[in-house]
């Protein structure tokens, strides 16, 4: 097999000394990276961009891969011990992974996040290997008029997301959307709520909100009990997943390694969807969907694998067509140009020594991180052990560096403030932040989309019907609604949650 | 009284503000996301720049208002030397047309110190339309009009503004069709939705190398040594460019010093190497002052065709 005898010639490449060594650094420097709230992959690949320049080009991609993937794992840890994203990908993670830390099972939630990743991540790399070009082809498939019906149906399924009441699901999703509006409109380039404010103009950073109503929240309503605030660590049970643990976690993690692997394909959030994705998929298939959002292992077992999968995905379209999917591919993209090598289709045939190495180096890179990461699991856990009067202020002060970094602008501090406060707020009324999350990502998204399928349609809407792949994602919609409008259907999923808000 | 006072205090203690900077590390601001090609040449452009002046030169990402909120913060910061900018085509000829309540003036609230980037942007239509040149395009835009489509990175951009005037050259109708940034655009031009793109020379040369997309003509007044088979369009005289400014009292020995180890470090083979592979051929204008000219004339050119193309951000 052709593809065997590449990746051969990919090892032979990426295990030499030189090439571990920047693999460790990147995926180091990535998990620390991903457990500081905030700072993420993008400011430090900049940072670092100077020093590739006198590297060989396969070793400043493997080490700049490295802290990408890297800081998908050090995410999960910030996610699931303090409720704070890492990383943007990680915000699902927080749903039940930090209900697992507060119930004592900080080190299995750890545990089955990284090897669950590890998973996906070996998977995903041998995706890559076999599959790149003809998926290359798949992403091309997507127009805006896919685009926009996979977000309808990605929208529907939303509300499965919320426990609680429907309409509270509901207000929360058109919040979102609302709050996704802000800044430029891509069309006709009028700004939108911005009150004259020129850092609104290009609207509301995904990770600030999400630190602000994860974070913020969680640290203000623990201030709020005086007498009884949490100590998770005088429960802590054991370090390691039980066997019941992994028997329900790994279909969660094969599914999540699949669906992460489709939608870290497609340029544009594909792996940020995927997690929320993941999540949705484990909800909806449990027989007890009651125990998400209470610590389910699959809660964090699905969308970890998801993201790391989609992380490793999104590689095929920079590879392949030369095409970023996100931030982090365009500054490797402009990496790869200083180096005089245009990231493009032809780059396999050209340069196979720099494609199949940086694929092995991946998968060394996963195995690396989980040698990494799983010792540091106890370390972690002890990190709980640290009294609030400490803990809280520093978590305060690294979430403001890392929010503060983002574009080097003091006013996102300040937005993250205000969305911990009106976070808080939701909290007390009941309202979870989770669909108002995906609505401020899939809004804007959305918008843009529709708004561009028309303009290519001239303004005939049958486009979303009569472009098979975008029929097939109205149609799996419609019934989704059905099945949700449906009395009895709707009155099972009363019961379900009829628990939870007792 | 008071004024000649002041000047003569200014004059005084000026030269020796020059004589000892730079005093500590520069900030070279770059007013967009880190990643793209501004941000990339300023990193490039920070190596040989430290070692002439011997103070670090740290990159400083600010992005927001297509650029103005990075630019804004320069022009009102101290004009010692040791704030600067990387002002684009978007900053600096682009954008005070096209945003009302516009924060500064392009050119007087600026020291031009010297243009680093040039790159031309280069017209690629989809392999599937039946046209090898731009008079087989025109000739197929005419019979067909309204039916084709073409991308740019956002309203307002070169590649929209470029499209405008090519339609109105030629007397063609298209429909411009906006995306958030150029990735997603091109993206939608190789899958064929959109049928052509006015896209910088850098990003879309891997992609007409492999043959994926189909390049007619360059934007520039004259041949591109990268792709010196490619014609020229009658009536285009477009570059995408960026380049080091300082805020207008700058001292001038500071923009003198500046300006030469800037123009030195851009002339090394290396640093030359390195901005060639993003597109760039080395600038022809050579001094503060050419560069202040050619600020102005730009700035013209694009008030025109903002004005042209009906195009806001506001």
């Amino acid at each position: 097999m052709e593809v065997f005898a590449n990746l051969w010639m990919g090892f032979g490449v990426a295990i030499s000394l030189q090439n571990l060594f920047y693999a460790f650094i990147g995926v180091l420097l990535g998990t620390l990276i991903g457990v500081l709230p905030g700072i993420g992959p993008v400011a430090t690949i900049a940072m670092l961009l100077p020093i590739t320049f006198n590297l060989n080009p396969l070793s400043a991609l493997i080490m700049l891969a490295g802290i990408y993937y890297g800081a998908q794992y050090g995410g999960s840890t910030t996610a699931i011990l303090v409720n704070i994203p890492g990383e943007s990908s990680s915000v699902v993670t927080c749903l039940d992974g930090y209900q697992m830390a507060r119930q004592g099972r900080a080190g299995p939630a750890l545990a089955v996040a990284a090897l669950g990743s590890f998973f996906a991540g070996c998977v995903a790399t041998l995706i890559i290997a076999v599959a790149a070009p003809p998926l290359a082809e798949v992403a091309l498939k997507f127009g805006p008029s896919e685009y926009f019906s996979l977000m309808v149906f990605g929208l529907i399924a939303a509300t499965v997301l919320a426990h609680g009441s429907l309409i509270k699901a509901i207000a929360m999703v058109v919040w979102g959307l609302l709050f996704g509006i802000i800044g430029t409109d891509v069309n006709s380039g009028v700004l939108r709520f911005t009150f004259d404010i020129p850092e609104l103009s290009d609207g509301i950073g995904f990770v600030i909100v999400a630190m602000g109503m994860f974070g913020a929240t969680e640290i203000i309503m623990n201030l709020e009990q005086k007498e009884k605030r949490e100590i998770f660590t005088s429960k802590v049970t054991n370090l390691w997943p039980t066997k019941d643990d992994f028997r329900s976690a790994w279909p969660a993690v094969l599914r999540g390694t699949a669906l992460g692997s489709c939608l870290g394909i497609l340029p544009g959030g594909g792996a940020l969807l995927s997690s929320f994705g993941a999540y949705t998929v484990e909800k909806k298939l449990s027989s007890h969907p009651e125990r998400f959002g209470k610590g389910a292992i699959e809660g964090v077992a699905g969308p970890e694998s998801a993201n790391n999968a989609g992380a490793q995905t999104s590689f095929i379209p920079m590879l392949t067509l030369g095409i970023p999917g996100n931030a982090v591919m365009a500054l490797m993209i402009g990496a790869l140009m200083i180096q005089g090598i245009a990231p493009g289709p032809q780059v396999m045939n050209e340069k196979p020594q720099l494609f199949w190495g940086l694929i092995a180096s991946m998968w060394i890179g996963n195995l690396m991180l989980v040698v990494l990461n799983l010792p540091l699991i106890g370390m972690w856990v002890k990190l709980l052990t640290v009294p609030y009067r400490y803990l809280f202020p520093s978590i305060l002060v690294f979430m403001a560096i890392g929010v503060y970094s983002l574009s080097n602008n003091p006013f996102d501090v300040l937005i993250m403030a205000i969305f911990g406060v009106l976070g808080y707020i939701c909290s007390k009324l009941e309202c979870e932040p989770a669909p108002m999350i995906l609505g401020f990502i899939l809004g804007p998204l959305m918008e843009e989309n529709l708004r561009r399928a028309m303009l290519l349609s001239r303004g005939d809407p049958t486009v979303f019907f009569t472009k098979p792949i975008s029929a097939a994602f109205m149609v799996a919609s419609l019934i989704l609604l059905v099945v949700v409008a449906l009395p009895a259907i709707r009155k099972k999923r009363e019961e379900a949650f009829a628990e939870e808000t007792k | 009284m008071r004024r000649s006072f002041l000047a003569a205090l200014a004059a005084a203690v000026l030269p020796a503000a020059a004589a000892d900077w730079p005093a500590r590390p520069i900030h070279l601001v770059v007013p967009y996301a880190p990643g793209g090609p501004v941000d990339v040449s300023a990193r490039v452009l920070a190596v040989p720049l430290q070692t002439a002046l011997g103070q670090p030169v740290v990159v400083d990402n600010k992005p927001g208002a297509g650029g103005n909120i990075g630019a804004d913060a320069v022009a009102k910061s101290a004009a010692d030397g040791h704030t600067l900018v990387m002002g684009a085509i978007a900053t600096h000829a682009i954008n005070p047309s096209l945003y009302r309540n516009f924060p500064y003036d392009p050119v007087r609230d600026f020291r031009h110190v010297a243009l680093v980037v040039q790159v031309p942007n280069v017209l690629v239509a989809n392999n599937d339309v039946p046209a090898r040149s731009v008079a087989e395009l025109v000739a197929f835009l005419k019979a067909n009009p309204g039916k084709a489509a073409f991308a740019s990175g956002s309203t307002g951009s070169t590649g929209h503004l470029a499209g405008e005037l090519f339609k109105q050259l030629t007397g063609t109708d298209m429909v411009h069709v906006p995306y958030k940034g150029s990735a997603p655009a091109v993206l939608d031009l190789l899958a064929g939705r959109v049928q052509i793109m006015f896209d910088n020379l850098a990003s879309a040369l891997p992609n007409i190398r492999a043959g994926k997309v189909r390049a007619l003509a360059v934007t520039t007044a004259t041949r591109s040594s990268f792709v010196p088979e490619l014609p020229t369009i009658e009536g285009f005289d477009l570059t995408t460019w960026w380049g080091v400014m300082a805020p207008a009292k700058t001292p001038e020995a500071v923009v003198e010093r500046l300006a030469r180890e800037i123009r030195a470090a851009i002339e090394q083979p290396d640093v030359k190497e390195k901005l060639r592979a993003m597109g760039s051929e080395t600038p022809g204008v050579r001094s503060p002052a050419a560069f202040t000219a050619f600020v102005e004339k730009e700035l013209k050119t694009y008030s025109a065709l903002v004005k042209r193309s009906g195009a806001t951000a506001d």
